[in-house]
């Protein structure tokens, strides 16, 4: 039973379903910069997936850890692509 | 290993996270092989990590899973620095 009805479990199927749209666009998405955008969105999700996991104190750290490592990561790649020294 | 009461209660429910982050993890590693540019693969592997490390949390294992997003971006810092954006100069 996947998709059983609990009104607590409606925050989570939100954040997983947004998770899979921004995956799917990602994959199908020509151009770079672009596909960092739904990178970005995928990781809201995904911070959002993991808050709403498990009832504990340390799972709003990891979050909070995942949140911001990916944050740096994603604008890590984009800065390396979009920016530079040849664009001045 | 047994885990305590509020963690074996919340692993009743959780085949649709293992469902939507199982997905998510080998769209990921598809995107890692079949891209030709090394930014696609480096956001591939972004989106490989985003599956994986909710699993481990939803494993228990929360201070590994600290650890590992805090190490994810630095080796693809570390990547991008190898393989940086390929300018005309050199």
């Amino acid at each position: 039973m996947i998709f059983a009805y609990d009104a607590a479990m409606i925050p989570t199927y939100i954040c997983g379903i947004v998770a899979l749209y921004a995956v799917i666009r990602v994959l199908t998405e020509k151009k770079t910069l672009k596909k960092l955008v739904l990178l970005n969105v995928m990781n809201f999700a995904i911070t959002g997936l993991i808050v709403l996991s498990i009832p504990d104190i340390m799972a709003l750290f990891a979050g909070i850890a995942y949140f911001v490592g990916s944050t740096l990561e994603s604008n890590a790649i984009a800065s390396t692509f979009a920016g530079g020294k040849a664009n001045e | 290993m047994r885990l305590p009461a509020h963690l074996q209660e919340a692993k009743q429910m959780n085949e649709f996270y293992i469902l939507i982050l199982g997905l998510i993890a080998i769209l990921g590693a598809i995107s890692v092989y079949f891209k030709k540019s090394p930014f696609d693969k480096l956001i591939g592997l972004a989106v490989m990590m985003g599956g994986v490390i909710p699993l481990i949390v939803l494993k228990g294992y929360l201070d590994v899973a600290v650890l590992v997003a805090i190490i994810m971006p630095l080796t693809t810092i570390f990547i991008l620095q190898a393989t940086g954006r390929n300018t005309d100069e050199s």
